[in-house]
């Protein structure tokens, strides 16, 4: 499978500061916790105030990942399970109650809104995908940021994966851990730090939740000095490698 | 935007469809060039209090099998009943395959939302959701796994989730996944259903029309809602009809409103001339994206002009099947592949655009066709269809026929 080069990476979630608190959360990771958003004080005020939780998280992690000098002009890929959904819930509750709803609320209810309000700040008119799969949102995703960097001609892919905590209506529904985290990887044609992803089945099941989403996974991976990721879902064994570093048979 | 590499063969091999104006092609295809305007229905329920026609599906649905329950909502029965129609060559395509090379790509932007709203209206009378009720059910990615686990199908299988350019989208990223050997064959288009959250929200945003939508009049007062499906088997098949070309562009402009400059609308049809190879007079035939809201129609029919500046002949199918949203660029491409495996020789019968009539100065000039029309088609060929969609994600593909 396609060999790509991860240029940057960025992550957000509670409680974890910087490059160096990333590389601490690497050695002892752990589930993030419900926390406000991140501060997004490099949009203009208007579109800060149009941005739900989820947006924020991505807009925060697509900005950091991103050289000021390439942000208008890479394509991107959002991926994210649930997408605004506490937009939506409101959106449902007003409906049950049979109150009207608000048109802008609407409008920043679809599950583009963060990639929306991505190329609106950035005037970023490049392709640009966004991903639901379920629990496989972030596997899924980089599925499609490879398939974004193969028909794009810019040689660069933006991958930004996230969601944003379940509201209390729907909680008890939640097969996943709280939600409250952004990932962002830029993703390039170019050398530079490789990996390749493989894709098989395995019909061991699925291992026990680790706390912690797939995304972070990846990045507790990417700092760690491991040589391979597997990540098993719905009977198929997803397992990235770095640099020439065989894939385990 | 768009490589330059020319593209190896991309086949839509199969197609299944389901709107208000039919649940086969069979049924769909004389309704289609006839432009029936018939199959409308007038409901009350999605906006309580106010009466709208919506391009709904009237027809029994399939039921969802009792083993994938938990997904079990309208927008997977279409679903089912557009999978139906594909499923035999979906089937022979696990065997000459294996299902892990057998994909799913699908746009939407309702999902199962209708099951969320009864689930809550519940809640608000008794304290709690239906028991019912899934999460899965109004996710996204609850269609691809539907889909997926229907066809034993076990490749990469994601939703496309960009709003009214989704279904559009889905194919494109359908050829991507066999054009980098990670599928030998997809499950790709989209599906859409009505629900009183797009009823209302369109409602809130003024943009629904009070009768049948008008699109390119300077009458029209919005769009009409519809629902439906449209599922294609995407091959490396040399034979038959072919997705030609695509182009992607985002407006960077507003969340609902297209840029007024329409140059995302013009930079996509214009990648997908690129991406395929082709002049704009090589293009028979473009569906317009034509919600008849004013704002689109004026954008659309302004980049339409820029790039086809000696005319095409185009169409809204939206006045006979209405808006089907996430579903919408998959109905679409359908309508045109229908035309495209229907026509005779260098001649092609095309949907009629059906308006009052009624000219808007403000627009640039189309060429709407009329009632009866035909085209003459060159070789290969080629038509076009575009999709704008909310966050100003847009999408335009080319479909052809290399048979002379």
């Amino acid at each position: 499978m396609m060999r790509v080069s991860v240029e940057r990476w960025a992550a957000w979630a509670s409680g974890v500061e910087g490059d160096a608190g990333w590389r601490a959360w690497a050695r002892s990771p752990r589930a993030p916790m419900p926390a406000d958003p991140p501060d997004v004080s490099f949009l203009p005020a208007l579109q800060r105030r149009r941005c739900d939780a989820l947006a924020r998280s991505m807009l925060y992690v697509a900005h950091e990942c991103c050289p000021d000098e390439s942000v208008a002009s890479i394509p991107t890929v959002f991926a994210s399970r649930h997408g605004p959904i506490a937009t939506t819930v409101t959106l449902l509750r007003d409906l049950a109650e049979q109150r009207p709803i608000s048109p802008t609320r609407f409008s920043h209810s679809v599950h583009n809104t963060p990639a929306g309000l991505f190329s609106i700040w950035s005037a970023n008119r490049q392709p640009s995908a966004s991903v639901s799969a379920r629990r496989e949102s972030f596997v899924q995703g980089y599925v499609e940021a490879l398939c974004m960097l193969h028909r794009s001609s810019t040689g660069r892919v933006l991958f930004v994966t996230g969601d944003e905590p379940i509201p209390d209506e729907l909680a008890a529904l939640n097969d996943e851990g709280a939600g409250g985290y952004a990932v962002a990887l830029l993703l390039s044609g170019n050398d530079g730090d490789e990996i390749r992803l493989d894709r098989r089945p395995d019909e061991r099941g699925e291992p026990p939740a680790r706390g912690w989403p797939d995304a972070l996974e990846f990045v507790r991976w990417w700092l760690s000095d491991e040589p391979t990721l597997a990540i098993r879902r719905g009977g198929i064994r997803w397992t990235w490698a770095r640099g020439a570093a065989p894939f385990p048979s | 935007m768009t490589r330059s590499a020319p593209h190896p063969p991309c086949a839509l091999a199969e197609l299944g469809v389901v709107t208000a104006l039919g649940v086969s092609i069979e049924e769909t295809w004389p309704r289609l060039v006839a432009g029936d305007q018939s199959r409308f229905v007038e409901r009350d329920d999605l906006s309580p209090g106010v009466v709208r026609r919506f391009g709904a599906v009237v027809a029994d649905l399939p039921s969802v099998p009792a083993s994938l329950r938990h997904l079990a909502c309208r927008n997977n029965e279409l679903a089912l009943a557009a999978y139906q129609q594909i499923a035999g060559g979906v089937d022979a395509a696990r065997r000459r395959f294996g299902d892990h090379r057998v994909g799913v790509v699908v746009g939407t932007s309702t999902s199962g939302i209708a099951s969320a709203e009864r689930a809550f209206r519940e809640r608000a009378r008794t304290g709690r959701l239906s028991a019912d009720f899934d999460l899965a059910q109004m996710e996204h990615g609850g269609l691809p796994e539907f889909l997926a686990r229907l066809a034993g199908a076990r490749g990469p299988h994601y939703a496309i989730a960009t709003a009214c350019s989704a279904g559009a989208k889905a194919l494109v990223s359908a050829r991507a996944l066999l054009e980098l050997d990670l599928c030998d064959a997809v499950i790709a288009g989209g599906v859409d259903s009505l629900c009183q959250l797009t009823a209302q929200g369109f409602g809130a945003l003024q943009s629904i029309a009070r009768g049948i939508t008008n699109p390119m009049s300077r009458n029209r007062d919005g769009l009409t809602l519809g629902e439906g499906a449209a599922l294609f088997l995407v091959t490396r098949d040399g034979d038959g009809i072919q997705l030609l070309g695509a182009g992607e562009s985002s407006d960077a402009h507003h969340m609902s409103a297209p840029d007024p400059a329409g140059g995302g609308a013009e930079s996509c049809m214009r990648a997908a001339l690129a991406d395929a190879g082709l002049a704009p007079e090589a293009i028979a035939y473009l569906n317009l994206h034509g919600t008849g809201t004013p704002q689109n129609d004026a954008v659309e029919s302004n980049a339409v002009a820029r790039v086809f500046g000696r005319g095409v002949a185009c169409s809204s199918t939206k006045p006979l099947v209405g808006h089907a949203l996430g579903a919408s660029g998959a109905i679409e491409a359908a309508f045109c592949w229908m035309l495209l495996a229907r026509r005779e020789g260098e001649s092609m019968q095309i949907p009629p655009h059906r308006w009052d009539g009624h000219t808007d100065p403000e627009l640039a000039s189309l060429e709407l066709a009329k009632p009866g029309a035909q085209v003459l088609a060159s070789t290969p060929a080629a038509v076009m269809s575009t999709s704008f969609g909310f966050g100003g994600s847009n999408c335009t593909l080319i479909l052809g026929d290399a048979r002379s």
